[in-house]
């Protein structure tokens, strides 16, 4: 067995066929003017570069890097939240590059659970989990600040992923989560009680100690407590999102309406699509956000059902790749870098065809690869190439 | 030797799993959208399209003299509709939100429907409450817009309503739905450069026809329409009017420029508010002006025409000294109050005794101008005074301005028959009654010709352009025109003028003759005319509709008229 001298073929066609499908999708959004596909082609090719990088990168100095990493993030996500532009906000302008940095921030989030995790599962450490918690609930709040609520949602459900990857049981999952339901369950009083009594169940199957007792539930009450303001921190827009996910009802042609446009656009493509650069939809201009969050429905529309279908098949090869590849990896932190690369791939791919679909809220979640944009594509083969690097590396420890 | 993963079997077959069925579950939407409803999304696609939507132009401005804004316009919030992306289901929605009668919404919508790819106004001048609340629920009006559009408004609008007069809907829109022309005044006969031309923007609309976004190419930008300049003088037309209000009766006033033609005055009261038939006039307010006693749509300064009454014996004086008639000597037989002839009774208004042609234009003496005219011929007459401006219009460009009368034989036998007429009907023509009409435009343009000896140019009522082709030909010589002015000047100035009371008092010499014209029934209409060479070189004419006597009623408002020339001359 020399795998790491082998190329895993499935993982590298599937690589090359989704940024390809992305770039045709680019060029087919971008009508008359070429510039958005000029621009995604340089991101692309920046993106093999940092990914070459990533597949040959030692990955014990990754993990011994992380803590820098991190600061790297924070100090990133601090100065977008007081000096970011762009539509929303989310852009840190330094020269003449505009960067996101909630997108690098996804990144840090998996090297960052990469590194504690294990520690965790092995022995236990005094504050561990707290702390844990902490690091990274403050990139995910930094993140929300950006402000970037789908990517902040995006992250708790990959640390949600890394931690059952990690080998948690469920009752350590709950746990995990709890800061998070008891924010959700503060909608109603009610609600907050049964989150209450649930969380106290499962304290007491595990056994916990008084402390623990005192720890959790203070915290969650204390978050319950806060996060009606919270929702008021939330930009009009984000709340108008939520709720128009909650209650499609509520404003079925506003926030709705680019979903409307989008499910007219996959729709009318049928079983064989109406063929490259021939989507009316897209083409006319009727598609919202075409190259951005919507470009699955542009690659639904030219391609049809059969396109999509492939689109999503492609993905499931490189997922089923990358997590072959941290299963087998003896390294428990190269085996949630690998396995947080595929859940992240997994939440974004959902969440944004979901979106089209309109069975997701429109959150503004990329598709990996194929989206537009520098900052995500890079993240992306950041993660892909630390992947393939663990794929290939299983076997050192 | 192989080592033993940290992770198990669990996890990995679990994540696999669970990434399957999230797989599965977009697969199944998939087939929903693309192979259960793909023909139902494709035809829903299909009917996103690009439409041309017009983009009015601002209508010129129109000012006086001075600059003063007769006609502008402001933005306004205005709603339209294009009819095929229309539901009818929502007329009743619509109806609410607009606050519009049903069955002026009814009308509009049948105007939209009858022209069903294009936009429609249904109404403009929303408050932004209004606008706004529509708006709001235009997601659920497919096919209808809330624009920002040029108004018309007219700041003065009632004193010049006739003049300026008003824009509404195209009767047959050549070019959109919507489309504004002028329907009177200046706004019709100037309508052609008024109105600019319009521009095009290109939208694209979804399925349910609201605008996705401008489509950038083939857009043409509206170009407004010219402005305008008239001759008038604001100021002195409100003056005008007021004066005329306040003798409470209906009226006219003319004011010209006898040097240059300029109009200065074209003063018709009652008025009436021409900024309520922008975007359609209610019918209240409708039937209110047609029901107003006062007549006020009745454009008396140019568009209707009054027996003369004694003004036109400025004109009859003329012809008879210009035939040879009389001299400045000639003394017919004295004035006794009522003159028998051929059986019938000619009544004169006073006893004038013996008056040469001076003393018969000073003191108005009706016997005078009978026991002279009879020698003369009809047709003559007429014919004179046609080349003073009479029996026809005086402008090119005034909209429906009234020819005016001159009996003639050939009048007189259509009206009565061969016989049927005598030279009595001379006699009364002479003194501006019986079928003497003349406007009074028409009346201060024969002053202005005495007063500029036959030199008056064609009128004009846009600055520095003609308004008429028509030439004067007075055939009067400067001796005739001397004798005329010399009578009108002491009619004013002589104790015994009939103008001396009202208007003898001015710092300014006064050329003026009155007039007390019978009218077919009601009082009398009072008359004036007359001109001033110093400071300005103005003719006028003022009718007080059954008014009574000329020199009491139409006097002191020619008197006020002339004050705030004078005026307005100081402050220049």
């Amino acid at each position: 067995m020399r795998d790491n001298e082998r190329i895993d073929w499935f993982f590298a066609v599937s690589l090359f066929l989704l940024l390809s499908m992305g770039l045709l999708s680019i060029y087919s959004a971008s009508g008359t003017d070429k510039t958005l596909f000029t621009h995604q082609m340089y991101f692309v090719i920046i993106g093999a570069v940092v990914f070459l990088f990533a597949s040959i990168f030692p990955l014990r100095f990754l993990e011994e890097a992380v803590p820098l990493l991190y600061g790297i993030t924070l100090i990133l996500l601090v100065l977008t939240i007081f000096f970011g532009g762009g539509p929303a906000g989310r852009w840190l302008q330094i020269g003449p590059l505009n960067i996101q940095a909630s997108e690098f921030a996804k990144f840090c989030v998996v090297v960052l659970s990469a590194r504690w995790l294990p520690a965790l599962r092995r022995e236990f450490i005094t504050g561990g989990v707290p702390l844990y918690l902490a690091t990274v609930g403050l990139l995910t709040v930094l993140t929300l600040l950006q402000p970037d609520l789908g990517t902040a949602a995006a992250m708790v459900m990959m640390v949600f992923g890394m931690i059952y990857w990690a080998g948690f049981g469920f009752s350590w999952i709950f746990l995990f989560l709890s800061p998070l339901a008891a924010a959700v369950s503060s909608i109603r009083f009610a609600s907050w009680l049964a989150f209450t009594a649930l969380l106290s169940l499962v304290l007491y199957r595990s056994g916990a100690k008084p402390r623990r007792w005192v720890f959790f539930l203070v915290m969650t009450t204390v978050i319950a407590a806060a996060t009606p303001s919270a929702w008021g921190l939330l930009r009009p827009y984000q709340q108008t999102r939520l709720t128009t996910f909650l209650n499609p009802e509520a404003d079925p042609y506003g926030a709705g309406w680019n979903v409307i446009q989008s499910k007219v656009a996959i729709g009318a493509g049928g079983i064989t699509g109406e063929g490259f650069l021939n989507g009316s939809q897209n083409e006319l201009a009727f598609l919202p956000a075409r190259h951005t969050d919507f470009v699955f429905s542009v690659w639904a529309e030219e391609w049809g059902f059969v396109g999509s279908l492939f689109l999503l098949f492609i993905y499931s090869v490189l997922v089923w790749r990358i997590l072959l590849g941290a299963k087998r990896s003896l390294n428990p932190f190269n085996s949630i870098v690998g396995a947080g690369t595929a859940i992240f791939i997994i939440i974004h791919v959902v969440v944004n065809v979901g979106m089209t679909l309109g069975m997701m809220p429109v959150t503004g979640l990329p598709l990996p690869l194929i989206t537009y944009g520098g900052s995500h594509i890079i993240t992306e083969m950041l993660l892909l190439g630390f992947s393939y690097n663990v794929i290939r590396n299983w076997r050192s420890y | 030797m192989r080592l033993s993963s940290p992770v198990n079997e669990r996890p990995y077959r679990s994540v696999m799993i669970v990434t399957m069925i999230l797989f599965l579950v977009i697969s199944g939407k998939l087939v929903e959208l693309q192979i259960v409803k793909g023909d139902y999304y494709s035809e829903l696609s299909s009917r996103n399209h690009i439409r041309s939507v017009i983009r009015p132009a601002p209508r010129g401005i129109v000012r006086d003299r001075n600059g003063v804004v007769l006609a502008d316009n402001i933005p306004s919030f205005t709603v339209s509709m294009v009819s095929v992306e229309f539901d009818s289901a929502n007329s009743l929605l619509l109806g609410e939100l607009l606050r519009m009668e049903p069955q002026m919404l009814q009308e509009r919508l049948s105007a939209a429907a009858s022209n069903p790819y294009r936009s429609t106004q249904l109404l403009n001048g929303l408050t932004v409450e209004n606008a706004g609340r529509v708006a709001d629920n235009l997601y659920r009006l497919g096919g209808v817009s809330v624009d920002v559009l040029p108004r018309r408004r007219y700041p003065l609008s009632s004193s010049f309503c006739h003049l300026i007069g008003y824009v509404g809907l195209a009767d047959s829109a050549r070019v959109f739905e919507g489309e504004l022309e002028g329907r009177t005044g200046i706004e019709r006969i100037l309508n052609h450069r008024l109105m600019g031309s319009h521009g095009i923007v290109r939208e694209v609309v979804d399925a349910y026809g609201r605008v996705v976004e401008k489509f950038k190419e083939g857009d043409v930008d509206p170009t407004p329409g010219e402005n305008v300049t008239l001759t008038v003088d604001a100021e002195l037309q409100l003056i005008a009017d007021s004066l005329i209000i306040s003798t409470g009766h209906p009226g006219a006033a003319v004011v010209l420029n006898w040097e240059t033609g300029e109009i200065l005055v074209l003063s018709s009261i009652p008025g009436f508010d021409t900024n309520q038939f922008i975007g359609g006039i209610s019918s209240e307010n409708w039937n209110n002006i047609l029901s107003d006693p006062g007549k006020p749509m009745l454009n008396r300064s140019w568009a209707t025409a009054y027996p003369p009454g004694s003004t036109y014996k400025i004109v009859t004086a003329a012809w008879l000294l210009e035939s040879g008639i009389v001299d400045e000597n000639t003394m017919p037989d004295p004035c006794y109050g009522t003159f028998h002839f051929a059986g019938s009774d000619f009544s004169c208004w006073s006893t004038h005794g013996r008056l040469n042609i001076v003393g018969a234009l000073v003191q108005s003496c009706d016997t005078y101008f009978y026991r002279t005219s009879m020698l003369g011929d009809m047709d003559e007459l007429a014919e004179f005074s046609r080349g003073y401006g009479l029996g026809a219009p005086v402008t090119d460009i005034l909209p429906g301005e009234a020819d005016g009368t001159l009996p003639t034989r050939e009048l007189l036998n259509q009206l009565f028959g061969q016989g049927g007429w005598g030279l009595g009907n001379l006699m009364i023509a002479s003194i501006g009654q019986g079928e003497v009409l003349a406007t009074p435009l028409q009346i201060a343009v024969t002053a202005a010709l005495i007063a500029s000896g036959g030199e008056l140019p064609p009128l004009s009522l846009v600055s520095g352009e003609l308004s008429s082709h028509r030439s004067w030909e007075t055939h009067t010589s400067e001796e005739t025109f001397r004798i005329v002015r010399e009578g009108m000047r002491l009619a004013v100035s002589s104790p015994r003028g009939t103008l001396n009371q009202s208007m003898g008092y001015l710092p300014v010499t006064v050329f003026g003759k009155s007039g007390t014209a019978e009218a077919g029934s009601g009082g009398d209409h009072a008359w004036v005319t007359g001109y001033l060479e110093e400071p300005v070189p103005v003719a006028f004419a003022v009718i007080i509709e059954n008014g009574g006597h000329g020199g009491a009623v139409a006097g002191p408002v020619a008197a006020g008229i002339i004050e705030k020339i004078v005026e307005i001359d100081h402050e220049r």
